[in-house]
């Protein structure tokens, strides 16, 4: 009504409006985009750490070879022998993401190369999820709301260390994904319409492509359905919102070679498919509630519930039977260690000991979501004034989520997005109160209009125009929605706003006190930005590949992992097998293109055994075992000359006992002098005479005469030895990567090799009879 | 130690095991005399004390024809969280409750296996014999040995409790320990009662949930169900439950003092959580006041003051928690200015 009288002022200010956020939006993108360059402004546009470098190379491997040739891959470039399916075990959704990308600029004419597509993906998607949010909270909660939510997740911490230019894994594209099925799927419930479930769905594919939190959406939408239900709110929006998208969901979900038959096997989705029996009674009950009389409905509910109590005691007896069957009850061990946090540091050491699984304290959270952790709970009040589908949705998940991080600080990431939407929310409420606060109240219109003279003449026209505006707001809010349902929304939209009406001229505060919270609220918004510009610049943008260090006399840049990769694949053979601790695994196949025998993926704890015997043996045992598989060159990581605390030193304990776990005459206490670890001269015999400390510290004492190791701050414990089985072909620039070459075998035994070649099986080369039994290959 | 003199000493315990001790006790008798020790003791595992020690350790001839397995228990250290000796001696008596229902006739050919307990306050002798001076200590002592040569259980081999005490003793005894029968949560009674019970309920709460009059339709039910869980996990404690911490600590220096707040970021104590996280929650606490209540007053003093506090609280709050992290982490929240712009 309020609008038909001023149609022309008020269309234009709305189109004023739109194009104003759609430039704001513009910008938030770009902001976005531009904060996760920083790590390509101070070191330059490569890929980051362990993962990407092989995801890096499966999108070169895509974009070279075509998706059918990805799919069925199998990569013989690492664990050697045995080869991995890659086609089967990987999360495709990135991998296509920038194969995409690669193949629409190519056939644009803009010749990127795939590496600067890899390393932009991430900063290009932030932006997408910056743009999610916005559509998210717009559902939610307005226009306003939105901008404000995506402008905090544009730059919030907890995101842009995952997301950085450079850093190209699943996490960069997953968020998107995550944000925009969440909006896809309040889209379907605001709107009812079939077309945004059947989006929601394929959404929900693109998340099940790209990351295994996928489980997190397929267990939070039941439950969101669940409390819909249980609190009376169900409706033919929330079961259009819902059925499609497991019975879609699941279907495509299965498609994923990774995924594939635990989409119906697993109990991580056996929620959703209670959830959707349980809705389709419920429906089955508002039906006949609908066609019959009351009376008659009070017997059809009675005989309803007796045979459904029935059917629903049967499906869940055979389900819990199924459940129980197993022995970890059908779920896997991380996520039983989020529903019972103390079960991983009881049983599964592996899980509770990777340090993205610890537990967080209270400074990780001012660390990754800073000054959001004040305002979520006005977020969450908000939402509840007043409580809608949509807004019960995003407190359900930030409750569910803040639960979660909780409990593992890797899934602070998924905090995040809720965390912006809910302090988005939270600011722009608040925002809203005190501007009309400071409007109404502005010293030339302050003497006819004390707070409670609301109707008083020039207050009217000024609130007036206000509530015209907000009711403008929500009614553009719900603009898009099928029309068959747009009647029922408008009336429901403007029965409240009659009363907001009346109300809403008296709901004013204090004019000074007003004044001083905004610039509050200003400063707290600044100290966010200031601390996630610094955050981005300074704390997550460090590519690990290269590492800098500042010192008095200037910048030091330290590139030897690229140096000792680009000489492995210049000066060795294109079959020749390199051996390294796992951790290089994928940065030596993608970067020198050379075969490995362990990388990151850590699939078989066997052959990281292998490896890590290998390491921990004297030299001549380890010889034989490399020998055995195949391996011309060592690979070691020495931080010892420029104090690089991730060195493999540090690392060997770890080899000790993985090696130690699968062949048991490797020892840790071996390596321990009084259970304390140390290369000094205090050292044990074991660990002066292992592989890893020879290869480490061959000819350290060269370098300055007393061979001081900077890391361990000690020096080392033995200076003066020959390598018998391994000679040194290369060490760079800062000695910290040092490749060795396996000695060829004696001419004497060549004999005896030759008998023990012929019984021994194909990936054998050649060894002495005499020592196989030692050799845990074998 | 000649059998006569300790026979006498004896007395309590033959009293009790209505056994005649002859002097010349054979080895037979010693194993009957613990089996009949082992099954009047409700978990199956005897308690030991000075003259039983040397009952069945130091004055008999080796080989004995059993194993000993003996928990080393101190009752003064009990209320010490970190020794966990509590958590360990229950699972020890599991483990021996186990293994009696596992192996209830021992084949005679070979040796028996008795766990035992002995507490530092009565047998103190004992411990000195043993050469045990830091607890938890668990020892096997093997047919063949002395207290001094048997072996101790490593720290290992006591962390994931009874199943690693059961590797244990399956590897250095060959004896087959079998399934650990952990007591169920609840009792079968238990479980039955709650079955029903959620039977006879299910009805009544699908009536009350049709006709929408439950607690669940009350917002502000889940409004605060949600800022508690809020609360909850921003203070970290999960990670306090996780990792065991106190509420506080004792200052190592000063006795009396205590400290709240631990230096570092791997750790925190729990009050200092709950101190940060009720820092946290009041801001968005208050501003949500503010807005959604304070609006509604239609006293403009009323207003004003209660503004006033609420920034103040608010603001004192921020600044809290910046110079608390500050201190802990030791990061201070500063710009990033390019090295170029300077």
């Amino acid at each position: 009504m309020a609008a038909s009288e001023t149609s022309n002022g008020t269309a234009l200010r709305y189109a004023f409006g739109n194009v104003l956020s759609f430039f704001i939006l513009l910008l938030i993108g770009v902001l976005a985009f531009s904060i996760r360059l920083f790590s390509v402004i101070k070191y330059e546009s490569v890929i980051h750490e362990f993962d990407p470098y092989f995801n890096y190379r499966v999108t070169q491997y895509l974009t070279k070879n075509g998706i059918y040739d990805f799919w069925n891959w199998f990569d013989d470039r690492t664990w050697y022998p045995l080869g991995r399916v890659i086609g089967g075990t990987v999360y495709p959704g990135l991998t296509l993401t920038a194969g995409t990308l690669y193949w629409i600029l190519n056939s644009l004419n803009i010749p990127l190369s795939v590496e600067t597509v890899c390393v932009f993906t991430a900063p290009i998607f932030s932006a997408f999820a910056s743009w999610a949010t916005y559509l998210l909270t717009k559902e939610v909660k307005g226009a306003g709301a939105g901008l404000t939510a995506a402008v905090l997740l544009a730059m919030v911490p907890s995101y842009i260390s995952r997301s950085v230019a450079g850093s190209y894994d699943n996490e960069a594209v997953a968020i998107f994904a995550l944000i925009f099925t969440f909006f896809l799927y309040i889209k379907t419930l605001n709107t009812g319409s079939l077309f945004y479930a059947t989006l929601n769905a394929i959404a929900y594919f693109y998340m099940v492509c790209s990351w295994g939190g996928y489980t997190f959406i397929i267990n939070l939408i039941p439950m969101h359905v669940l409390l819909c239900i249980v609190t009376g709110r169900y409706s033919s929006r929330l079961y259009i919102a819902y059925a499609p998208l497991v019975v879609l969901g699941t279907l495509l979900a299965s498609l994923v070679p990774v995924v594939g038959f635990n989409a119906v096997l697993t109990s991580e989705h056996f929620g959703s498919f209670l959830v959707f029996i349980i809705i389709h009674v419920v429906a089955l009950v508002y039906y006949i509630k609908g066609i019959l009389s009351p009376k008659m409905f009070k017997v059809a509910v009675t005989l309803v519930l007796s045979i459904g109590l029935v059917v629903c005691c049967a499906v869940i007896a055979v389900l819990v039977a199924l459940v129980a069957s197993s022995p970890t009850k059908g779920w896997s061990g991380r996520s039983l260690s989020l529903l019972d946090p103390t079960y991983a540091s009881k049983y599964i050491p592996i899980i509770a000991s990777v340090s993205e699984h610890q537990p967080p304290t209270w400074p990780s959270y001012f660390m990754d979501i800073n000054v959001l952790a004040f305002l979520v709970p006005a977020g969450i009040i908000a939402c509840f004034s007043p409580l809608s589908d949509a807004s019960s949705f995003v407190v359900l998940y930030i409750v569910t989520s803040v639960y979660f991080s909780g409990v593992m600080v890797r899934l602070m990431l998924v905090l995040a997005p809720a965390a912006c939407i809910m302090s988005g929310i939270a600011l722009s409420a608040s925002f809203d109160v005190f501007t009309r606060s400071i409007k109404f109240q502005l010293p030339g219109v302050k003497g006819n209009s004390q707070v409670d003279a609301g109707d008083t003449s020039s207050e009217g026209v000024v609130a007036q125009n206000e509530v015209a505006k907000t009711d403008k707001n929500e009614e553009a809010l719900k603009e898009r929605p099928s029309k068959k349902n747009r009647k029922k929304e408008k009336e429901h939209v403007e029965k409240p706003s009659v009363k907001a009406q009346t109300k809403k001229r008296l709901l004013v505060l204090p004019f000074e006190a007003s004044i001083i919270a905004i610039l509050l609220l200003i400063l707290l918004g600044a100290f966010y930005v200031v601390h996630s510009v610094w955050a981005a610049a300074e704390a997550y943008s460090a590519p690990s590949i290269v590492l800098t260090s500042y010192s008095h006399d200037g910048l030091h840049v330290f590139d030897d992992f690229r140096e000792a990769y680009s000489w492995l694949s210049h000066n060795t053979e294109v079959d020749d097998k390199v051996a390294s601790w796992w951790d290089y695994g994928y940065q030596t196949t993608a970067m020198a293109n050379r075969t490995v025998i362990v990388d990151n993926n850590t699939w078989n704890n066997t052959h990281i055994a292998t490896v890590g015997t290998a390491m921990s043996s004297p030299e001549k045992a380890a010889w034989e075992i490399f020998d055995s598989l195949d391996v011309k060159y060592v690979l070691v990581v020495f931080g010892g000359l420029v104090g690089y605390p991730s060195d493999d030193i540090n690392k060997f304990l770890w080899m000790v006992r993985i090696g130690g776990g699968v062949f048991p005459h490797i020892k840790e206490p071996d390596y321990l002098r009084d259970g304390q670890y140390r290369i000094d001269s205090q050292a044990t015999p074991t660990m002066l005479n292992c592989l890893m400390y020879k290869l480490s510290y061959y000819r350290f004492v060269e370098t300055d005469g007393k061979a001081f190791d900077r890391v361990r701050r000690t020096e080392i414990g033995k200076k003066h030895f020959k390598l018998t089985h391994f000679e040194e072909v290369f060490t760079t620039h800062h000695w910290m990567v040092r490749i060795y070459k396996l000695k060829p075998q004696k001419n004497r035994i060549r004999g005896k090799a030759k008998k023990s070649r012929s019984k021994a099986s194909s990936t054998t080369s050649t060894k002495r009879g005499e020592t196989q039994r030692k050799n845990p290959w074998h | 130690m000649s059998p006569t003199h300790s026979l006498p000493l004896l007395l309590l315990l033959i009293s009790l095991l209505l056994i005649s001790t002859s002097t010349g006790s054979s080895d037979s008798d010693r194993v009957s005399e613990l089996q009949s020790l082992q099954s009047r003791s409700k978990t199956g595992v005897i308690h030991l004390d000075d003259h039983s020690v040397s009952r069945y350790l130091t004055s008999t001839k080796t080989p004995r024809p059993y194993y000993l397995l003996i928990f080393f228990d101190a009752t003064q250290l009990h209320d010490k969280s970190e020794l966990q000796l509590k958590t360990l001696h229950s699972e020890f008596s599991l483990l021996a409750q186990s293994f009696v229902a596992n192996n209830p006739d021992p084949s005679p050919s070979s040796p028996n296996l008795f766990f035992c307990d002995i507490e530092f306050k009565e047998s103190q002798q004992s411990f000195a014999l043993f050469g045990v001076n830091a607890l938890p200590h668990i020892r096997l002592v093997a047919p063949h040995q002395s207290p001094k040569q048997s072996e101790q259980m490593d720290q290992g081999d006591f962390s994931r409790l009874a199943e690693s005490m059961a590797d244990f003793i399956q590897a250095k005894t060959k004896l087959n320990v079998g399934p650990i029968h952990r007591p169920p949560f609840l009792s079968t009674k238990q479980v039955a009662f709650i079955v029903l019970a959620t039977l006879v309920w299910i009805p009544f709460a699908i009536k009350k949930i049709v006709k929408g009059e439950t607690l669940l339709h009350d917002p502000k039910l889940w409004l605060s169900g949600s800022v508690f869980i809020y609360f909850f996990s921003v203070s970290g404690a999960m990670h306090n439950i996780i990792r065991k911490m106190p509420m506080f600590l004792a200052d190592r220096n000063d006795p009396n003092k205590l400290i709240f707040f631990y230096q570092g970021s791997g750790m925190q104590l729990g009050a200092e959580g709950f101190a940060v996280g009720f820092l946290y929650t009041i801001v968005g606490l208050l501003l949500a006041f503010v807005t959604h209540l304070l609006v509604k007053v239609r006293n403009l003093n009323v207003q004003r003051f209660v503004m006033i506090v609420a920034l103040f609280v608010s603001f004192w709050a921020v600044k809290k928690v910046v110079y608390l992290d500050n201190w802990k982490t030791g990061y201070g929240i500063h710009g990033f200015w390019p090295s170029g712009w300077k």
